[in-house]
């Protein structure tokens, strides 16, 4: 027991030594890493940032349900209930006539309400209709909410249905939405280049730290060190690469968010995740995954290199 | 100790290295193996420290049956067997105490058991006041008695030398094989090869001679022929 961990802590420290004997070598294989990292983890991010704004834009965008005149109160409830229960509902509000004039009077600039008071007389009416107001979670559920309410069932009660079309957060939410999906491709994409390049580098740092302990490597065999005794440096210099990288891309990517959070905190669309990526618990996740993420990708590729040049298979 | 049952090894199918070799060394004995260059003497060696692995017939040392051994016993066998070599394979970044203490820490010694074995090992070779020199600054013979310092300091029961005096001159060669005598002495088995026929007819020890992979004579007290 003694003697294992008295081996373990010497397979450290040389595995410290490789580290700064090669220490270019080193740095680059880190350095790579910490790049391959970042991008993943930033892709986490944005990704999170731009489905949560996305959210938070839906609500804004409404299907009006245009009542017809003189729905009786049971009658619209039950409608209300059902659009609540539709997928991607947010919430469904009442909107009166009182309130229909209210908006039409301090929304609607003078030009529009010559238009549509023309209209009105036009198509027989005097009062803007009464409506529902349903507010998505969820953007591509607006066909289905659509559809629903112009089911035959509701023909006695429905007058119309729209969505809001003209409205900026629609564009905002498609923008949002088509970015997100770049993002995701483009730092998968990313990341597995870099990952790729950065498995290449730590094989390279660790076959040349094998060609240099050679000899040593030779003598240990012949004296009795055991496989994994001769093997052991080489994982832990590897891991290094893999915990350094992994708590840099950490600092880094949170660098980022905290001096760029505050300022976009006040905007409903990022506050949530703001405070979703900066709570302790998320935090120390993070860091877990990238650092065991990091391990990940740096023992795979020492095993690589031992599997190629450190030939212990051969006593 | 050791027991060879006709043991026979080719490394390609051209040729035979060793053909049907039976040999029996007991506890204690200094055995030196002579034969010209190419007879088969490194690979009798090498069999025992399992570096090969024999084509056919039964090897037993210290009681363990080579067939039964398995890869991950070969390390614990080879702490069991000393080795010396012509070229002493020292770390030339490693200072003569680092060199000693290497084969300790290997197996997992503290520090503490280090300090206090390695100085007596060097003492017992004749190189006490060299712990901080490096192999660089020594000569041949000094640099052989650190290799057989670090093959010893583990106490094995067998000390395999081959050809460690290969590269020295007489005076420095009689250092070395005065402290494999005193190992010897000590109770460790020793197995010798060597060219050097004064050294052999000196020594007055039982001389096993091959020849083209046979075993030609075995006498004891014997001289090189
Ligand atoms: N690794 C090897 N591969 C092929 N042939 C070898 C190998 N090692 C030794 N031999 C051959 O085996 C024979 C015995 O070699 P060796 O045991 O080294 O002789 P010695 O030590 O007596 O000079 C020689 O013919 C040599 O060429
Ligand atoms: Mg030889």
């Amino acid at each position: 027991m003694k003697r294992k961990l008295i081996s373990l802590l010497r397979i450290i420290r040389s595995g410290g030594n490789n580290f700064i004997r090669n220490a270019w070598l080193s740095i680059a294989a880190t350095a790579v890493m910490m790049v391959a990292l970042t991008i993943i983890l930033s892709a986490v991010v944005l990704n999170v940032t731009a489905r949560n704004a996305v959210k938070e834009l839906s609500k804004k965008i409404k299907v009006t349900v245009y009542l017809k005149d003189d729905v009786s109160e049971p009658r619209r409830t039950i409608i209300m209930s059902r659009l609540k229960a539709e997928q991607g509902v947010d919430d469904v509000a009442y909107v009166d006539r009182r309130e229909a004039e209210r908006r039409f009077k301090t929304n609607v600039s003078d030009g529009d309400k010559v238009f549509i008071e023309q209209a009105l007389a036009l198509t027989g009416n005097t009062t803007l209709p009464e409506s529902l107001e349903v507010s998505l979670t969820d953007l591509s559920k607006s066909g289905a909410v659509v559809k629903v309410a112009k089911e035959d069932g509701y023909k006695d009660a429905v007058d119309d249905v729209s969505v809001g079309k003209n409205d900026v957060a629609k564009e905002t939410i498609e923008r949002a939405t088509s970015a997100q999906k770049y993002i995701v491709r483009g730092s998968i994409f990313a990341a597995v280049l870099f990952a790729a390049v950065s498995v290449l580098i730590i094989f390279n740092t660790i076959r040349m730290a094998i060609f240099t302990r050679g000899e040593e490597i030779r003598i240990m065999k012949l004296i009795g060190a055991t496989p994994n005794y001769i093997r052991g440096p080489f994982l832990v210099e590897s891991c290094m690469y893999g915990i350094i990288a992994g708590i840099l891309a950490n600092v880094s990517v949170y660098t980022a968010i905290l001096s760029l959070g505050p300022k976009l905190q006040n905007q409903a669309e990022f506050a949530q995740s703001y405070n979703f990526f900066t709570s302790t618990g998320m935090m120390f996740l993070l860091l877990f995954a990238s650092v065991f993420l990091g391990i990940i990708v740096g023992i795979v590729s020492s095993l690589l290199a031992m599997h190629k040049h450190l030939k212990l298979k051969h006593w | 100790m050791i027991l060879l049952d006709r043991v026979s090894k080719s490394y390609n199918k051209k040729g035979i290295a060793l053909e049907r070799i039976s040999l029996h060394v007991e506890p204690k004995e200094f055995v030196i193996i002579v034969g010209t260059s190419g007879a088969g003497k490194s690979t009798l060696l090498k069999l025992l420290t399992r570096e090969e692995k024999p084509t056919s017939g039964k090897i037993i040392v210290g009681g363990i049956d080579y067939e039964r051994l398995k890869d991950k016993d070969i390390p614990y066998l080879r702490r069991k067997i000393g080795v010396v070599f012509q070229d002493f394979k020292l770390l030339p970044g490693k200072t003569v105490f680092e060199n000693v203490a290497f084969a300790l820490e290997i197996v997992g010694l503290s520090n503490k058991e280090i300090r206090h074995t390695v100085p007596k090992v060097l003492d017992l070779v004749g190189l006490k006041g060299k712990a901080d020199n490096y192999p660089g600054e020594l000569s041949g013979g000094e640099r052989q008695r650190v290799a057989i310092a670090r093959a010893v300091v583990r106490q094995p029961k067998i000390l395999i030398a081959d050809e460690p005096t290969g590269n020295l001159d007489p005076k420095h060669a009689w250092d070395v094989i005065r402290v494999l005598e005193k190992i010897n002495h000590y109770g460790t088995t020793v197995l010798l090869t060597t060219h050097n026929q004064e050294i052999v007819n000196k020594l007055k020890r039982r001389v096993i001679t091959i020849t083209d992979g046979h075993i030609v004579s075995d006498k004891s007290g014997g001289s090189y022929k």
